[in-house]
């Protein structure tokens, strides 16, 4: 709509999911840049993306922290098509170390004279192409342990129904789990839990560190395994602490418990 | 030992000021008393040395005692010597390895107690902790409003001071915190988050008012309640519902922080907060609590800690 140039009046848009947040830049800039013109309020990260796209502002103030997508990852999508600058009210993610001019960012709440400061520098940057700030998005990125490779993530959570509930059992509390026919059993220190999914599909969703499978059918938890012994035909059998029951140990996986 | 020597001596003394001539026969009684003290005592030595020796060095001994009574032409003496201190041995065997186990479980169980204070405490202390992000936000939604609604700045500001007041646990008292309070603290809390995210938020408390004398233990409503708020509300466009709740179930209190908001995945972190309350009711109840998460029919989350119902001792009210 609004062509971006620099002899029109400077354009921005403000994205924080607290109302009084927004008010609160949007005073200060008033102050700092009259002539600064507020185009449109975001609460969201996916917010503020429309807004920019349909606005086309110079400026786009993101807060970090905001429902939906976050501040850092609508810089990563906006990223070279507008002026950012970070507003955070705890400064978690060390964005002050970047402070090296391309990118600015603000503490909440925002002092006029860091205000004043921010507004003199993107004044000067203005008839410049936005940074498409590769560096700090990419340390931003690792910082936050989002995107990029992310290790895979394992199921910490069981979900099953307890009686008529739906319960999250975290897996930290679970001793074993073992096919019984149809379902999976989750056996926990005080009760005990049947889901429909199979073994074979759970292993794949368990983290290896937490959990052995053991036998076609048995899956057990590391940390739980009390001691292993040996049956009169030579058969591994693992106690598990706080259940009686005894688990063994098919041939496939003895070398889970070779003696050191 | 030496106390117990030295007040008959000195009784002894005082007397035989008063009457020289019966001094003498209470020498020899004490010196009687002396001996047979020592004899008791060396015999209880014995007795403890026969159920600590092994069987084997018993056997060597007996088989020294022998060839010395050999030399000295005393066997008979020997052997009866040997069978009784057999006899001894299986006796005292018995008793003594029954009093090391029982002092063996009485330090365990004192060490259990200690390092269960001690990891409480620790653990207590770090749920206390306050996030700065909700500080630092809350603080310049302060400054805000002291420019466009004073009245509304001042009563946050209260809400803060409240809520930062049982919040830190060096300011909490030494009693022992009942539900009362967390619901007080939490609703500081809820107070505060109803101003920042607005419509965003609705808080509903229903605790009936005779459970909130009930114990229960300190900053664990708090966690669950920011859980809520921080993975379930907040990252929700629309916000939804908080609601705290407390029956007795089977004689037990049970507290529920229900929230409308986006849910759990399996793969959620299971997350400090939440590892951190499970911990601490395991070594504040030792097995007879319990944190819940469970998934209600209308989606969101439900927390839910079950404690022991226990009413809190009669406190003076501030």
């Amino acid at each position: 709509m609004r062509p971006s140039s620099t002899s029109a009046a400077p354009t921005a848009v403000i994205a924080d999911d607290e109302r009084l947040m927004r008010e609160q830049i949007i005073d200060r800039l008033k102050e700092a840049w009259p002539e600064l013109q507020i185009v449109g309020e975001a609460s969201n990260g996916n917010e503020a993306i429309a807004i920019v796209q349909s606005e086309e502002p110079d400026i786009v103030f993101l807060d970090i922290r905001m429902p939906g997508m976050d501040g850092i990852q609508a810089a990563r999508a906006l990223a070279g098509r507008v002026h950012v600058v970070f507003v955070t009210a705890h400064d978690e993610y060390a964005i002050s170390a970047f402070e090296h001019g391309a990118i600015d960012y603000l503490l909440k709440p925002p002092e006029p004279q860091r205000v004043a400061l921010t507004c003199e520098r993107l004044r000067a940057r203005l008839n410049q192409e936005p940074d498409p700030m590769n560096d700090l998005l990419a340390q931003l990125s690792h910082r936050l342990g989002a995107g990029g490779l992310k290790p895979r993530e394992y199921m910490r959570w069981v979900q099953a129904s307890v009686g008529a509930n739906i319960r999250m059992i975290p897996t930290s509390d679970i001793l074993f789990f073992r096919a019984e026919d149809k379902y999976t059993r989750v056996q926990t220190e005080r009760f005990e839990a049947l889901i429909r999914k199979p073994i074979k599909e759970l292993i794949d969703e368990l983290d290896p560190d937490e959990f052995w499978q053991i036998h076609r059918s048995t899956v057990v938890r590391v940390d739980a395994v009390e001691q292993v012994s040996r049956d009169f035909r030579g058969r591994q059998i693992v106690h598990v602490k706080g259940s009686e029951e005894k688990l063994e140990v098919s041939r496939t996986f003895n070398h889970l418990f070779k003696q050191m | 030992m030496s106390t117990d020597q030295r007040s008959p001596s000195t009784a002894n003394a005082a007397e035989r000021g008063k009457s020289g001539p019966a001094s003498r026969p209470m020498g020899i009684r004490e010196a009687f008393r002396a001996i047979r003290k020592g004899i008791v005592v060396m015999w209880w030595s014995f007795f403890d040395w026969l159920a600590a020796i092994s069987w084997k060095a018993l056997l060597l001994v007996s088989f020294l005692a022998l060839v010395l009574a050999g030399i000295f032409n005393h066997p008979v003496l020997a052997v009866v010597l040997i069978i009784t201190s057999f006899i001894i041995k299986v006796v005292a065997g018995g008793k003594r390895r029954a009093e090391l186990a029982a002092s063996e479980a009485t330090m365990r169980a004192e060490t259990e107690q200690l390092e269960r204070t001690v990891v409480e405490a620790r653990m207590e202390a770090l749920q206390a902790q306050i996030e700065p992000h909700f500080l630092f936000n809350t603080l310049a939604s302060i400054d805000q409003l002291i420019q466009t609604d004073p009245p509304r700045a001042s009563k946050m500001q209260q809400s803060l001071i409240r809520y930062l007041r049982s919040a830190m646990p060096q300011m909490r008292e030494g009693r022992r915190p009942t539900l009362g309070q967390q619901i007080d603290l939490c609703s500081a809390f809820l107070e505060i988050m109803a101003v920042r995210m607005e419509g965003r938020l609705q808080a509903v408390v229903i605790v009936p008012e005779g459970l909130k004398s009930a114990v229960f233990p300190s900053m664990m409503l708090q966690t669950l309640v920011e859980n809520a708020i921080k993975h379930g509300l907040e990252p929700k466009p629309e916000g939804g519902l908080l609601e705290i709740s407390a029956e007795i179930v089977d004689g037990q209190l049970a507290v529920h922080v229900r929230d409308t908001g986006i849910g759990f995945t399996p793969q959620a972190e299971s997350g400090v907060g939440l590892a951190n309350i499970r911990e601490r009711l395991k070594a504040l109840y030792n097995g007879r609590a319990e944190l819940i998460i469970s998934v209600p029919p209308a989606g969101g989350t439900c927390a839910t800690i079950k404690v022991p119902y226990e009413i809190a001792p009669a406190t003076p009210s501030a």
